[in-house]
């Protein structure tokens, strides 16, 4: 038996070649209890008579035995016929007749046989049968109601069915959607890691232009250290943000060499915001932005402050730069790199439980703001 | 697009062939059949038609009585038989009787040449053999000897000498019966099938059914003896030391079981030649052959049975009331139209005496006599509860006169259908219900015998009725015969009807279905034809049809 074969022990009971054999096995047995019981009489035995045996005496009920799979098997067949229920209506309605014929006929058989009546007289038996009340209609109803029950089941099972596909297409769905989220988010990345990387290097040309080599090595080292994290990012969308903190700390580190003394680096973080989860590389662009449009841009620019705070349940991500307020083409706002993808992904990430604000804060300086649901992973 | 089912042509074809054929099955031929030819060997074998089982033991009783009757007749010949004309007693194994002087003691002498079916003389001991037996039987059969000195006590076991009991056999063909007390009536009762004489081995070929494997083993002193039983039913053929076999017309009869609704249809096909009785409504005959219909007035009273010892049913008026509220042609007319008719006194027409017309139907009467009592338009009145047993759910009567009771006088009544075991606990001396009904049937042709069920200790009366009066008037008529005896049981009726302690409601006739062919048929309320009378008068040509095998 190969495995497409196997029966699955939960599932035994769906399995119709176990129904099969039951079925079978009960009609041979029931076959096999009516012939024996009935065999004098068939052999001609003096003393035996129709009336005392089985075949006369168990009621004609017993032939749903035998019934019930060919309704089974009728029903299945005529379910082809569904979408013409009026072709199915009509062909059930005959096949109730006509059980229900057959079971009068075999009751007027059986009284035929009994009373020592030739098989001439049948039609007359049938007839006094009907005089007498004896015509049943139960079998009609029986059928009619096995039917009903048949299709009932039926329906529930195709629509379970379309349950657990529609369960399954959900899931398949947001499966892929996750894909689709992860993969534009490494797109973004990819975006980010070029853009970086080039003022990086600048940076290590400008500082090896002046021979300022150790620090040259400095910030090698430290963009080394940099694109490993940043490797690991890559396999997950959301990172603590201790984590991302870290990475802004490396970040800044090669940052501080470029801007040497001038930049002051002030970190406010909540403790208890240190583990929330946030999207990875998501506060290096708004840093980026703070230090090339920001304090790079004015000589006395020197502050950049990070910070994190729980608001119930929104976390509220700050970068602050005491540069040049922001330009006022709204135009040339949105076109930045860095923000356009952070609320890009924030959209992706988030929909609309997280944004991005950017306002001047008085007296000077540029504020950057994040809102987004405050998340933590469940231990 | 299809616009017809995609069914496999054969499953179409199989259906359209299994509909053809039912089709040819239900709208066949069902007139102008060919009757099917009586076979050789039975052109002088009765075929009589029975629906219930039936046992050649002459002790048990079964139904419908007259089946049991003519089965049990054939095979066995009590010591009388009465006359279906006059009721009156004559010799049947018996050929002479007479009283003592104190009517106590009756002296019977039997037929010399009376033989068992082996050839053995029929003797008194036969009989007292068969009689004991039939006193170790059910009450429902044994109390028919209970008019004997001590056979009550010897059936309740309260006395276990036989030799105490009142029936003796003084020598070969004298027997010798004791009374406990005067019943004038006794000679017709022992012409009761029960009272039938057993062979000295009959009490084995009876045991276990000895007698299917080895029909000779049962011997009998009736006109036929049994050569064949089997599943199908009973073949009989003339006894050859039967006393009248001189007399006996027919080789043989066979008794073959049959459905009753198919009966008549049996007959019709030349199957059977005897239906008795023939119960249902008559159809179309599917063959030519020649029926004739016989009707009989049975000896028996369906009645409705108040107990008076119950609530507002002590008061005369209030069960005057009931009585005159129902109707009887009515239901009649409408369930049982020629099978029953409506009752107006206890005892029915009977051979040598016409029933009377004692009660009446008047609702004003009874509205009239129930406000009298305190119940004017049933106000007050308790719910009647009546007991029915369970088989007794299709009879449409009860229901039918209970609803007019509601109608006429605003009495309700509550039916109960139970188990033989449930309402055997309600028969107490003092009984646990309201209302019964049921059916009385007389064992010989006389007013007294159905009367005498108002005598009935209070342990088995349904009524739990008792008069003084009415008890003087039977012991009175014990006594005498004739028209002395009919005139005291008169007015022991009127009596009894004016106290009603029960309604009687209906007679029933009893219908037997024959062939033309059958002769000598005559009506007997107690259904006790003897089939030794009949004779075949057939011109019918013989064919080698085997018929029924049997």
């Amino acid at each position: 038996m190969t495995n497409g074969d196997s029966i699955d022990p939960v599932l035994w009971w769906r399995d119709g070649r176990i129904w099969l054999s039951v079925w079978l096995a009960g009609t041979i047995g029931l076959g096999a209890v009516l012939l024996g019981d009935a065999w004098p009489w068939l052999a001609g035995e003096p003393q035996a008579s129709f009336r005392d045996t089985k075949l006369n005496s168990w009621p004609l009920s017993a032939l749903w035995w035998v019934l019930v799979p060919a309704g089974l098997w009728l029903q299945k067949n005529l379910s082809l016929v569904d979408r013409r229920w009026p072709w199915a209506v009509i062909l059930h309605g005959l096949t109730a007749v006509l059980i229900t014929g057959l079971f009068i006929i075999l009751a007027g058989g059986r009284m035929l046989l009994a009373n020592h009546l030739p098989a001439g007289y049948l039609p007359v038996m049938v007839q006094d049968l009907r005089w007498l009340g004896g015509w049943n209609y139960t079998p009609a109803l029986v059928y009619l109601l096995l039917i009903f029950a048949l299709y009932a089941f039926s329906f529930y099972r195709e629509w379970r069915a379309g349950q657990r596909l529609t369960g399954a297409l959900r899931v398949a769905n947001a499966q892929l959607e996750t894909r689709l989220v992860r993969a534009s988010l490494d797109a973004l990345k990819m975006q980010l890691h070029p853009h970086f990387l080039f003022n990086t290097l600048n940076s290590i040309t400008s500082l090896i232009r002046n021979h300022r080599t150790r620090e040259a090595e400095d910030v090698v080292a430290g963009l080394g250290e940099l694109l490993r994290r940043s490797l690991d990012h890559k396999q997950e969308a959301r990172v603590t943000l201790e984590h991302e903190l870290e990475f802004l700390h490396r970040y800044l580190d090669i940052e501080s060499i470029r801007f040497q003394d001038r930049l002051r680096v002030e970190f406010d973080i909540a403790p208890q915001c240190l583990a929330a989860q946030v999207p990875g590389l998501i506060l290096q662009p708004l840093v980026e932005n703070a230090m090339k449009h920001g304090i790079s841009k004015d000589p006395a620019a020197r502050v950049l402050r990070i910070s994190a705070a729980r608001d119930g349940t929104r976390l509220l991500l700050t970068v602050y730069n005491d540069g040049p307020p922001l330009p006022k083409d709204d135009a040339e706002l949105a076109r930045g790199i860095g923000v356009q993808s952070t609320v890009t992904r924030l959209q992706m990430l988030y929909g609309d439980d997280a944004r991005l604000r950017l306002r001047d804060q008085a007296p000077h300086g540029v504020r950057a703001e994040i809102i987004l649901p405050f998340q933590t992973v469940s231990p | 697009m299809t616009t017809t089912p995609r069914l496999h042509w054969w499953i179409s074809l199989a259906l359209l062939s299994l509909g053809g054929l039912m089709a040819m099955i239900f709208l066949g031929p069902r007139q102008s059949l060919p009757v099917l030819p009586r076979p050789p060997e039975e052109a002088d074998v009765l075929r009589v038609a029975y629906a219930q089982k039936l046992l050649p033991d002459p002790h048990q009783r079964t139904f419908p009585v007259s089946a049991h009757n003519h089965f049990i007749l054939c095979l066995w010949e009590p010591l009388v038989e009465c006359d279906p004309a006059t009721g009156e007693p004559r010799p049947a194994a018996a050929e002479s009787w007479s009283w003592s002087p104190d009517r106590l003691a009756l002296t019977l002498k039997l037929r010399a040449d009376a033989r068992w079916s082996n050839g053995d003389a029929v003797t008194a001991q036969d009989f007292e053999r068969g009689w004991r037996r039939l006193l170790r039987q059910r009450m429902d059969v044994a109390q028919t000897l209970f008019a004997l000195k001590n056979a009550e006590a010897f059936h309740r076991q309260t006395m276990t000498d036989p030799e105490q009991i009142g029936v003796k056999a003084i020598d070969l063909l004298t027997l010798r019966l004791e009374l406990a007390q005067v019943r004038s009536t006794l000679v017709a009762e022992l012409a009761d099938p029960l009272l039938a004489p057993l062979h000295r081995d009959g009490a084995q070929a009876l045991a276990g059914n000895a007698y299917v494997d080895d029909p000779g083993s049962l011997v009998t002193n009736g006109p036929f003896c049994l050569r064949e039983a089997n599943a199908t039913g009973y073949r009989l053929q003339a006894s050859p030391y039967y006393h009248g076999r001189a007399e006996v017309r027919l080789a043989g009869v066979r008794f073959i079981r049959a459905n009753t609704s198919v009966a008549p249809l049996l007959l019709a096909a030349g199957v059977v030649d005897v239906v008795s009785p023939a119960l249902g409504e008559d159809r179309p005959s599917p063959t030519n052959r020649a029926v004739r219909k016989e009707t009989e007035l049975v000896l028996a009273v369906n009645s409705i049975a108040f107990n008076v010892n119950r609530g507002p049913l002590r008061d005369v008026r209030v069960r005057q009331a009931l009585a005159l509220a129902l109707d009887r042609a009515g239901p009649i007319a409408r369930f049982n139209p020629g099978r029953m008719t409506p009752a107006w006194s206890w005892v029915p027409d009977m051979p040598g005496r016409t029933g009377l017309v004692l009660l009446r139907e008047d609702g004003e009467e009874a509205r009239r006599l129930l406000a009298d009592a305190g119940y004017p338009a049933g106000r007050g009145f308790p719910i009647l509860e009546m007991s029915l047993p369970l088989w007794m759910k299709p009879d449409p009567y009860p229901p039918d006169w209970t609803e007019r009771w509601y109608r006429e006088l605003g009495v309700r009544t509550h039916i109960i259908y139970e188990p033989a075991s449930v309402r055997a606990q309600r028969m107490t001396p003092i009984g646990e219900y309201d209302v019964l009904y049921g059916n009385l049937i007389a064992t010989v042709p006389d007013a007294g015998d159905l009367l005498s069920g108002f005598l009935w200790p209070a342990e088995y009366s349904e009524t739990k009725w008792s008069d003084k009066e009415f008890a003087r008037l039977m012991n009175e008529a014990n006594r005498k015969t004739g028209a002395e005896r009919l005139s005291l049981l008169e007015k022991a009726e009127r009596l009894a009807m004016e106290a009603v302690p029960a309604v009687p409601m209906m007679f029933e006739q009893r219908q037997a279905l024959l062939a033309a062919e059958v002769q000598g048929w005559y009506a007997d309320p107690l259904a006790r034809q003897s089939l030794k009378r009949l004779r075949l008068e057939t011109t019918a040509t013989m064919n080698s049809n085997p018929g029924p095998r049997l």
